[in-house]
């Protein structure tokens, strides 16, 4: 029903493209994150979908419905599309209780006292909020303020849920809870949802596929684990997550990196300058037996893991370990490393 | 050392206390208690004959009923037409709302009396511009217009006053955080139904703010009354004080302190009872990131509304000041305006002649020394409110919002009964009373501005100078003041334009060597000599207009009244 195709959008504010040729098929009943960093355009993108902008070029369909094409000069104006929006400031009128706020989207769409009391009770209980229908907003928290922006978008059952960075000005603990209740909302309303953030956490955590973008454009579409452990590109890998980039050679399907004595297979990749890419968790630390050797230089206690810094062959390469037993390694000791996995991109780093 | 520092600073801090407090009690507060009391004393004791004798003459009392139904009509059509206005501007995709914007904004420094002039050349029914372009088109009889009276009166009030509500009101709209009209649409509400349900509530308060400021403005207007109303046997309390002062004797400065105590009385109680109404209802929304509002789309509607618009922009702006121009520049008033009945022969007379210029500089010099007396004091209340915890800090700034508050014939006339040689301070047509006058009435403009860019600067930067052993007045001056330069440059501005022009104040306390442009315009509009009238009161906006590019400039826009 609710499945949202975006064909070859793009949107020009003056001569800047805030969006270059947007194009991605969000099907029903799924999770999708835009991620990337700020003014990279997936605000813009999803005030689109919105009906907040409109777009310079390309279509949007909202399930059969056509709501905005360039070409054909139509669009459809937000109050008509019949989705559901949560915003970053949340967006809840002062002036009104929190049941009015709630029961606003059904008073305008002219259902019944009945209805509207049974409807609005029902998405306060969603989102936790029941007995609080008569509180002003300036009465509650930031977390209860988003908690009646979800309920009011919810309440006459869109079938897509618009979230702009709805969890971005709460404290940590509270988006780390939210996280997870927006998403068994999610479930267990089975509705579409496109959720913008530029938190790569909260996207990894929520969703089924994860749009990333920078600069308008798209850099790739995928899975949480496709995105993190096969990023199409050196940007990808930089964005989500952390990783160290180390400047290459290939020859023959074979990586070498001058001055460290490494080489690693890299058959897909074509001769020339390339960076290789290891993610801090894919290095181990042992006595021996390792590909490399190096010297423990820092030491950051973490707690659940130990960040190291480990120069090895003049390079200073980042390690973090969850498991090693960090008391038996001094600063100064020299180590043998191991590499579990590793990316290669062509070009410098 | 720091001790030492600390105790230092303090005794400075107390010091200014005591200046600023002692400077506003002795110009503010006292001349406005002796003037109540003078007002209820007769022959030395209490005694409210004084009113009953004033207010049993249907004169006055016309006039008490006329300044209330008038500025209450005023304050109405002001906010009804600067809402929408203001929404059209900021919200729509109006065509050329910026350039609309900037003008009803900047159309605040035209002065009120400068703007009644300009209508009375444009409607007077003998030659009035527009009156002869209106006969001539529609092959009237007679002129179908007459500026002076009611309907005159309230047009060129609304015209000139109604800019200090649109200000309020589009500041606000900018203010608010668009994703609240957003979550409307969302919802399912067309945009007249948001504007109806989210925009007009929300926005209730400024609203409201807006009407209040309008209201005291027009309340306490002398200008305009004047020029347009008196020729048409109009009175409100504001001309009836000026003719009662201009009597001369003891009996008239009496009748004249029991007006002016019912006007003080009345703007005050409502501007307090107006703040304590709104009091924790202007609500505050926390702002996401800075997404430009998604503009309505007026559709059909465009072309209509830019007309609206556009008329009233030339009623508010274009035509007034094209009709001061054409008039200063025009050489035989009784033929049509054409080119070759142009010169510049009466701008050449004017700027030769003494008794012209000689009030111009008595304005600027007077301006000037208000200004920069008024910055002074108002860095050291602006101070001690936003960066100090001493007791009693928010007293200074009180009594210069109160000075700020009460209608400037009350304080003029206040500072004439007070300071006439009663208490040893004779000050009676000195320009000493001119600048006290202008500086109890725009101090608080100083003090807001310089306030406001203060408590942007983090009380860490100032710490961080004390930690290095600067004492207080040293880090005043390395740290505070180059922060906020800009903000003294303002209010030095925001200050020194209405001083230059007030005509209120000084009609009543001006001499003969002290009379201001603002007097002279006045005089020379009542004696019927428009084209010399003409010539100053541009000169008059040229120099406001150069102030106000400059504070726009230092400002950055960001103050601009």
């Amino acid at each position: 029903m609710a499945e949202v195709r975006i064909n070859s959008v793009s949107k020009l504010f003056g001569e800047v493209k805030a969006v270059d040729n947007f194009n991605a098929v969000i099907r029903d009943g799924e999770f999708v994150s835009i991620l990337g960093p700020s003014g990279c355009g997936k605000t813009t993108m999803l005030r689109m979908i919105a009906g907040f902008e409109k777009p310079s070029l390309g279509e949007i369909y909202i399930g059969e419905q056509l709501v905005s094409s360039a070409a054909k000069s139509l669009f459809v104006p937000p109050e008509k599309r019949n989705i559901g929006m949560v915003f970053q400031s949340y967006a809840v009128w002062p002036h009104m209780t929190v049941f009015d706020n709630v029961a606003y989207p059904l008073k305008i769409k002219g259902y019944s006292k009945n209805d509207i009391k049974s409807k609005t009770d029902k998405a306060l209980e969603l989102v936790h909020l029941d007995g609080y229908a008569a509180r002003i907003p300036s009465q509650l928290s930031g977390g209860q303020q988003q908690r009646v922006a979800l309920a009011r978008a919810l309440v006459s059952e869109p079938k897509l849920l618009l979230l702009d960075e709805p969890l971005s000005n709460l404290d940590a603990k509270l988006r780390e809870s939210m996280r997870f209740e927006i998403k068994d909302l999610q479930k267990k309303l089975k509705i579409t949802v496109i959720y913008v953030t530029h938190d790569q956490g909260e996207a990894m955590a929520m969703s089924d596929r994860i749009v990333v973008m920078n600069k308008g454009v798209i850099q790739q579409i995928g899975t949480p684990t496709d995105v993190y452990e096969t990023p199409a590109n050196r940007i990808i890998a930089d964005f989500i997550g952390l990783v160290n980039f180390l400047p290459g050679e290939i020859k023959d399907g074979m990586a070498t990196i001058p001055g460290l004595g490494l080489s690693l297979a890299a058959p897909e990749v074509p001769a020339g300058a390339a960076t290789v890419a290891i993610r801090p968790e894919n290095i181990t630390i042992g006595r021996a037996g390792g590909r490399l050797s190096g010297t423990l230089v820092h030491k950051f206690y973490l707690g659940d893991a130990v960040d190291w810094r480990v120069e090895a062959g003049g390079f200073i390469l980042r390690v973090i370990d969850k498991g090693m037993e960090h008391d038996d390694y001094r600063l100064g000791d020299t180590v043998s490393l191991d590499i579990k996995k590793y990316l290669v991109f062509p070009g410098q780093p | 050392m720091i001790n030492r520092a600390r105790l230092m600073s303090l005794d400075a801090k107390w010091a200014v206390i005591i200046v600023a407090v002692s400077v506003l009690v002795v110009f503010t507060v006292i001349p406005m208690l002796y003037l109540i009391f003078r007002s209820m004393l007769v022959d030395g004791a209490l005694d409210l004959t004084t009113y009953r004798e004033v207010y049993s003459n249907l004169v006055n009392w016309k006039a008490f009923i006329n300044t209330f139904k008038i500025s209450l009509i005023v304050t109405l059509l002001s906010v009804i037409i600067s809402f929408p206005l203001a929404w059209l501007v900021g919200r729509t995709d109006l065509p050329g709302k910026g350039f609309f914007r900037t003008v009803f904004i900047a159309s605040y420094m035209i002065p009120p009396y400068v703007g009644a002039i300009a209508w009375t050349q444009l409607l007077n029914p003998n030659a009035g511009y527009l009156n002869e372009w209106l006969v001539h088109t529609f092959n009237l009889a007679s002129s179908p217009f007459d500026i002076y009276g009611m309907g005159g009166l309230i047009w060129c009030l609304t015209l000139f006053h109604s800019p200090f509500a649109f200000i309020t009101i589009s500041r606000a709209l900018e203010k608010m955080d668009p994703s609240l009209e957003e979550a409307s649409r969302v919802s399912g509400a067309s945009p007249l139904r948001t504007l109806w349900n989210v925009t007009l509530p929300l926005m209730f308060p400024s609203i409201f703010a807006g009407g209040v400021l309008v209201f005291i403005g027009v309340g306490s207007a002398f200008g305009i009354p004047a020029i347009v109303g008196m020729p048409a046997q109009i009175e409100v309390l504001t001309t009836r004080i000026v003719t009662y002062v201009y009597l001369g004797t003891g009996k008239g400065i009496k009748d004249a302190t029991a007006l002016a105590v019912s006007l003080m009385l009345a703007a005050n109680f409502i501007l307090y009872a107006s703040t304590w109404l709104i009091a924790g209802k202007d609500y505050v929304t926390i702002g996401g990131k800075s997404t430009r509002p998604g503009l309505v789309e007026l559709g059909v509607w465009k072309w209509p509304l830019f007309g609206l618009v556009s008329l009233y922009g030339l009623f508010a702006v274009f035509l007034p000041l094209g009709s001061i121009v054409v008039t200063s520049l025009i050489k035989s008033l009784s033929r049509p305006i054409a080119l070759d009945n142009l010169s510049f022969a009466t701008w050449l007379a004017a700027l030769k002649n003494d008794q012209y210029m000689e009030p111009l500089w008595n304005s600027f010099v007077a301006a000037a020394i208000t200004a920069t007396l008024a910055t002074v004091i108002a860095l050291f209340i602006a101070y001690l409110l936003i960066k100090t915890k001493v007791s009693g800090r928010t007293l200074p700034d009180s009594l210069s919002t109160l000075g700020g508050a009460t209608p400037s014939i009350v304080i003029a006339l206040a500072l004439i009964i007070t300071f006439s040689g009663e208490f040893g301070l004779n000050l009676y047509s000195t320009l000493a009373i001119l600048v006290i006058g202008y500086m109890v009435k725009y101090l608080t403009m100083a003090v807001r501005t310089i306030a406001a860019s203060l408590s942007q600067v983090h009380p860490s930067l100032e710490e961080a100078a004390l930690n290095s052993g600067a004492s207080w007045l040293r880090s005043l001056k390395d740290i505070m003041l180059p922060l906020i330069a800009p903000s003294i440059v303002a209010g030095w501005f925001l200050v020194f334009m209405p001083s230059f022009y007030e005509l209120t104040m000084s009609i009543i306390l001006y001499g003969a060597k002290t009379k201001t442009i603002g007097v002279l315009l006045y005089e020379l509009q009542t004696y019927a000599d428009p084209q010399d009238a003409s010539v100053l009161a541009v000169i008059v906006l040229l120099i406001v207009l150069i102030g106000n590019i400059i504070l726009r400039k230092v400002s950055k826009g960001a103050v601009g009244i």
